[in-house]
């Protein structure tokens, strides 16, 4: 599975993941520090930072010779765009529903 | 963080014809989804989408029929899952119909999303820290001290 094609349900799915961003919700962490709060191993972290990353939930910034992961809110604002998603479902289908009923009057 | 849906839509036609396209299934196909839908409380039944018409994202949502007032109000769950994903949205969406110069004004609004929220309700330890990740959400350029 690629990286790219999670989307931000996808990538909160994970309970590892939700581990992940509710420690970096106390504090930024290293990738190491991140890695200490799990038994996995150290690349297997660092994939699912990745895909925290590649979602927009954190930030990765590199500070002397280590990694530092910080809570960003880009990937909360996808969850906001999944209503404004059905905002815009429902204005469309709105359309629709006007556009059948006139014509259908129309036509009588 | 806004979280409901409020629309409000005015119809030339007279009430019980748009009550009819919001719980006659055949008719609610031609503008909203494929559907099982009957105006009964308790009645589950699912809307689909094959993804294919009006940019929609293809999944089912599956719904429970919460009210029904005969020409003037109609309420479902709204369970939305999207193919391939693990995680769906839990809503209510109301529908609420008056009469007004002649014609219906038809208000919808779909709300109680719980989305981290259902997300966060399967695991123990997160849930008391929703506040604090809330807390957080809502102060914009919120810097870590210790960053």
């Amino acid at each position: 599975m690629s990286t790219q094609t999670l989307d931000v349900f996808q990538v909160v799915a994970d309970p590892s993941r939700r581990q992940m961003l509710l420690l970096l919700s106390k504090n930024s962490l290293t990738i190491n520090s991140l890695a200490e709060n799990f038994d996995m191993s150290r690349p297997a972290v660092s994939k699912h930072v990745k895909i925290l990353h590649g979602a927009g939930f954190i930030t990765i910034e590199d500070i002397g010779r280590e990694r530092y992961c910080t809570l960003k809110q880009d990937g909360f604002n996808e969850l906001q765009d999944w209503i404004n998603y059905f905002d815009k479902f429902w204005t469309n289908k709105l359309k629709k529903l006007e556009t059948l009923l006139n014509n259908k009057n129309k036509s009588k | 963080m806004q979280k409901d849906i409020n629309r409000s839509w005015f119809f030339r036609q007279p009430q019980q014809e748009v009550w009819d396209y919001l719980t006659k299934a055949e008719l609610l196909e031609q503008w909203l989804m494929k559907n099982n839908f009957k105006p009964v409380v308790g009645h589950q039944f699912q809307f689909i989408s094959d993804g294919l018409t009006d940019c929609e994202i293809a999944g089912v949502a599956y719904c429970q029929v919460l009210e029904v007032v005969p020409t003037s109000r109609l309420s479902y769950s709204w369970k939305y899952s999207m193919k391939g994903a693990e995680i769906s949205t839990d809503s209510v969406v109301t529908w609420t119909l008056h009469e007004k110069n002649g014609g219906t004004e038809l208000h919808l609004l779909h709300n109680g999303f719980t989305l981290m929220e259902d997300v966060i309700s399967h695991t123990d330890g997160w849930v008391k820290n929703l506040n604090r990740l809330t807390e957080l959400l809502n102060v914009p350029g919120h810097v870590h001290t210790n960053a």
